[in-house]
C-alpha cells in the first residue's frame, strides 16, 4: 500500500546446456521480469533463437491467418490438455487448412461464374425483345448487319435508302437489329451515323437472348444455393475447430515466447547470463525453482540496486479493493519505484468527490444497476476494472444521495422557505433544521437542500480543496524526502506550507487578531524557500494557490447544474404537459424518461472527468511524476490449456 | 397623456439574472475557445496513439475551471 512492490535485482549465470531448462522454468513461475540485453560494447552476443523457432512462428502465423479469416473471438471455453493438443497439432492443422482451401477455392470459382452470368446478361439485355437467334447474327457473304442502339425509329430513313432491308427494332430500349445488302453498306452506316447509332456487339452464342437469359437466371440461382451451401460449411468448420484454434494458438504463442527468449539474453561460447528483476518476497522461489530444474547447474545472484540509475520495473502492490482504481492510475502514468504510490488514496476521493457532485438516489441506483449489468454481460478484461470504480462511485452517491434526499431531481423532504412550502416526494418528510450556517445566513438541515445552502457549500467546497491540496503537498514533502533528501524537500514542498501558513496570518493580522508583520514576515521566509526551491517558476506558480482552490467549487458548482437540469425535466414533465391529461399525458412519460436518460449519461461523464480532473491536475501536480516502467513478468497467463 | 413621464423601472432581479447569465455563458465561450485548440490536439495525437486518448481527454477538460468559475459567479449573484 502506498508503494510499489518491493523489486529485488537477480542476474541468473550458466552454462548453455541448461538454457532450455532455464528459460522453461522462469516462463512457468511467471515471475521474473527480463531486462533485455544491449549488446553495444560487450564481449557477449544476443543469444539465437532456439531451433524450434522458425517452425514455431510458420504454424503460428498459419494459424492466425486461419483464424482471422473465419473471424474467431475470444470466449469462455474449457481448458484443453497440452499433451494432446500438441500431439494432434500438426495433423488438426493439416487437415483444418485443407478443408478449407477446397471449401474456399470452390466458392471462389462459383463466385467467378456469378460474376461472367452477371456480365453476360448486361451484353444481353438490350436484345431482349428480339426474337433472333443469336447465331442468325453472323456468318453472312453479302448481308451486312448493324446492331447497336439508335436515338428512335429510322425505318422511314432506310426506306428512302433501299427496299432490301430487314430491320428489328425496339422502342424501348431503343435497340436495332438491321439487315442490309452489303452493297449499301456504306450509305447506311452513315445514316445511321446521323441518327446517333452506337454499336453493340452481339454475344457469340446461340439461342434467342430471352432463353439465354432464362437460363443464366436458373443457373445464377443453382449457383447461389451451391455458395449459401458453402458459406454454413465453412461456418460450421469455424464452429467445430474454434476451441482448438484458441488453444493451439495459446500454445504456439507460449512455445514462440519460449524459443525467442535468448534474443533477450546475453551469451557467450559456453554460457549464458540472464538479467532482470524479480518481486523481494518472491525470490527464494525463483532460487529454488531454478536449482530444482536445473539440478543446481546455474548460478542466481542478488544485485545491488545502484540509487537512480536504475529503471526499476514497477508493480502495483495495493489491497484487492483498490485493484480497479490503478486503470486510473495507469490513464495517467504508472507511479516511478521511489514514489508514493496513490491508488488507494484515489480510491478514497475519487468517489468521495464523484458523490458529492452527483449526490442522488436515483441516479445511483440506475447506474449501480447498468454497471452491474455491463459487468456481468461483457466478459473483457478492459472493461471490467472501469465497471468496477463506476460501482464504487454509485456507492459513494447513494450515500451522499441520503445525506442530500434527492431522487432524479425531486426533493425528499419537503421545505419550508420564505416562499412557502415546498413539497418533499416523501409526504411527512420534513427537513429537520440542524444550526445557522455563519455564512449567508442560511440554515444547515437534514436533508441537505444544496439549492438552498449553495453559498455554505461553495465556501465548503473550497475548504475541502485547500485540505486536498495541503495533502498532496505533503505527500510531495515526502516524495521528495525520500528521493533527494530533506533539504531539497523543505524548499521545494515545505515552502508552499509556510507561504500558505503566512497567507493566513495575514488573514488574521488584517482582522486585527494578531499583529500582520508577523503574517507579513512568514509569507516572506516562505516566499524566499520557494525561489530558492523552484526558482522563478514557483512566483509565478503562486497564484495557482487561489484558482486551484477555487477549483474545488466544481463539486457544488457541477452537482447544482445536474440538478437543474432533473428539475427541469421534471418541470416540464409533471408541470407543464402532464396536467393536460389524456395524450399529453403520455407525452409527459416520454419527456420524463427521455430527459433523464441524457442526464443519467451526463452523469457518469460530468462528475467523472470532473472528480478525475481534481485528482489529475490539482492533486497530482502537487506530488506526483508518474513514468514508471511496466513490471511484465517473462510468462503467460493460459486461458485455454492446461498442462 | 400630458405632463406624465413613462417612467421605466428596472427590476434589479432581471439585471441580477442578466449579470447571471452572462457570467455564465461568456465564461461558457472562454472555456469553449480554450479547449478548442486543446481538443483538436488531443484528437490528433489519439489518431497516431489509441492510448492517447484518456491523457487527451483529461488535458481537454482541463480548462473546464473557467466555465465553473462562471457558474459560481451566477451563483453568488442569483
Amino acid at each position: 500500500m502506498l508503494k510499489p512492490k518491493s523489486m529485488t535485482r537477480a542476474v541468473i549465470v550458466g552454462h548453455k546446456e541448461v538454457m532450455d531448462e532455464t528459460v522453461e522454468t522462469l516462463h512457468d513461475i511467471n515471475i521474473f521480469h527480463i531486462e533485455e540485453y544491449n549488446e553495444e560494447d560487450s564481449t557477449f552476443k544476443i543469444g539465437k533463437p532456439f531451433e524450434n523457432a522458425g517452425d514455431v512462428s510458420k504454424k503460428l502465423v498459419q494459424l492466425r491467418s486461419i483464424s482471422s479469416f473465419l473471424g474467431i473471438k475470444p470466449k469462455e471455453v474449457p481448458k484443453q490438455d497440452t499433451k494432446v493438443l500438441w500431439a494432434e497439432l500438426d495433423e488438426k492443422l493439416a487437415l483444418l487448412e485443407s478443408e478449407l482451401d477446397k471449401k474456399t477455392e470452390e466458392k471462389n470459382s462459383y463466385e467467378t461464374r456469378l460474376k461472367e452470368l452477371d456480365s453476360l446478361q448486361k451484353e444481353l439485355e438490350p436484345f431482349v425483345s428480339i426474337p433472333i437467334d443469336l447465331k442468325n447474327y453472323r456468318g453472312y457473304e453479302n448481308v451486312s448487319v448493324f446492331t447497336g442502339t439508335v436515338k428512335g425509329d429510322i425505318s422511314s430513313d432506310i426506306s428512302a435508302i433501299t427496299n432490301d432491308y430487314e430491320l428489328e427494332f425496339d422502342p424501348d430500349r431503343l435497340t436495332i437489329a438491321l439487315f442490309v445488302r452489303k452493297d449499301n453498306e456504306e450509305i447506311v452506316a452513315e445514316m445511321l451515323a446521323d441518327n446517333e447509332f452506337r454499336e453493340i456487339r452481339v454475344p457469340n452464342m446461340e439461342g434467342t437472348p430471352s432463353e439465354i437469359i432464362a437460363n443464366v437466371e436458373s443457373e445464377r440461382n443453382t449457383i447461389k444455393e451451391k455458395i449459401s451451401s458453402l458459406e454454413k460449411s465453412i461456418s460450421d468448420i469455424k464452429e467445430r475447430y474454434s476451441d482448438f484454434i484458441l488453444a493451439s494458438d495459446e500454445i504456439l504463442s507460449i512455445e514462440s515466447q519460449k524459443s525467442e527468449a535468448p534474443l533477450r539474453i546475453a551469451t557467450s561460447e559456453h554460457t549464458f547470463v540472464i538479467d532482470g528483476w524479480v518481486p523481494s518476497d518472491e525470490y527464494n522461489k525463483l532460487t529454488r525453482k531454478l536449482e530444482s530444474s536445473t539440478n543446481g547447474r546455474v548460478f542466481v545472484s542478488k544485485q545491488e540496486v545502484v540509487e537512480e540509475e536504475e529503471e526499476v520495473p514497477v508493480k502495483y502492490d495495493n489491497p484487492k479493493v483498490t485493484k480497479p482504481f490503478e486503470a486510473i492510475m495507469n490513464l495517467y502514468a504508472r507511479p516511478k519505484y521511489k514514489e508514493i504510490d496513490p491508488t488507494v488514496l484515489i480510491f478514497v476521493f475519487f468517489p468521495l468527490f464523484y458523490g458529492m457532485i452527483l449526490g442522488d438516489i436515483g441516479y445511483a441506483l440506475i447506474l449501480l444497476g447498468l454497471a452491474l449489468g455491463i459487468k456481468k454481460m461483457v466478459n473483457s478484461d478492459a472493461i471490467k476494472p472501469l465497471m468496477n470504480v463506476l460501482i464504487y462511485c454509485q456507492i459513494s452517491t447513494l450515500i451522499f444521495g441520503i445525506l442530500y434526499g434527492e431522487f432524479l431531481g425531486f426533493p425528499l423532504a419537503s421545505l419550508h422557505t420564505e416562499h412557502g412550502i415546498e413539497a418533499g416526494l416523501i409526504a411527512g418528510f420534513e427537513t429537520i433544521n440542524l444550526f445557522a450556517s455563519p455564512i449567508g445566513g442560511e440554515m444547515v438541515t437534514f436533508p441537505i437542500h444544496r439549492t438552498h445552502l449553495s453559498m455554505t457549500l461553495i465556501v465548503l467546497t473550497v475548504l475541502i480543496g485547500i485540505a486536498h491540496i495541503n495533502f498532496g503537498y505533503i505527500l510531495g514533502f515526502i516524495n521528495m524526502r525520500r528521493m533527494h533528501g530533506f533539504k531539497h524537500a523543505m524548499l521545494e514542498k515545505g515552502s508552499w506550507l509556510v507561504v500558505e501558513v503566512g497567507i493566513a496570518l495575514i488573514v488574521l493580522g488584517y482582522l486585527k487578531y494578531i499583529n500582520i508583520a508577523i503574517g507579513i514576515l512568514v509569507f516572506l521566509i516562505g516566499f524566499v524557500m520557494l525561489v530558492k526551491g523552484e526558482g522563478i517558476k514557483g512566483p509565478i506558480e503562486l497564484p495557482s494557490l487561489l484558482s486551484n482552490s477555487l477549483s474545488y467549487t466544481r463539486l457544488i458548482a457541477v452537482g447544482l447544474s445536474s440538478i437543474y437540469i432533473a428539475s427541469t425535466v421534471n418541470l416540464i414533465a409533471f408541470e407543464m404537459i402532464w396536467p393536460q391529461g389524456g395524450i399529453a399525458a403520455v407525452f409527459a412519460i416520454f419527456v420524463f424518461i427521455f430527459g433523464h436518460t441524457l442526464n443519467t449519461a451526463l452523469s457518469i461523464i460530468a462528475p467523472g472527468l470532473h472528480a478525475l480532473r481534481l485528482q489529475y491536475v490539482e492533486f497530482f501536480t502537487k506530488f506526483y511524476e508518474g513514468g514508471g516502467k511496466e513490471y511484465s513478468p517473462f510468462g503467460y497467463i493460459r486461458k485455454y490449456t492446461e498442462e | 397623456m400630458v405632463g406624465e413621464e413613462a417612467i421605466t423601472m428596472i427590476d434589479p432581479a432581471g439585471l441580477k439574472a442578466i449579470g447571471a447569465g452572462l457570467a455564465v455563458g461568456l465564461a461558457g465561450v472562454g472555456s469553449g475557445i480554450a479547449e478548442k485548440d486543446i481538443g483538436a490536439a488531443a484528437v490528433g495525437a489519439m489518431t497516431e496513439r489509441e492510448e492517447m486518448f484518456g491523457k487527451g481527454l483529461i488535458m481537454t477538460v482541463i480548462p473546464e475551471t473557467i466555465v465553473i468559475f462562471g457558474l459560481v459567479v451566477a451563483l453568488l449573484i442569483s
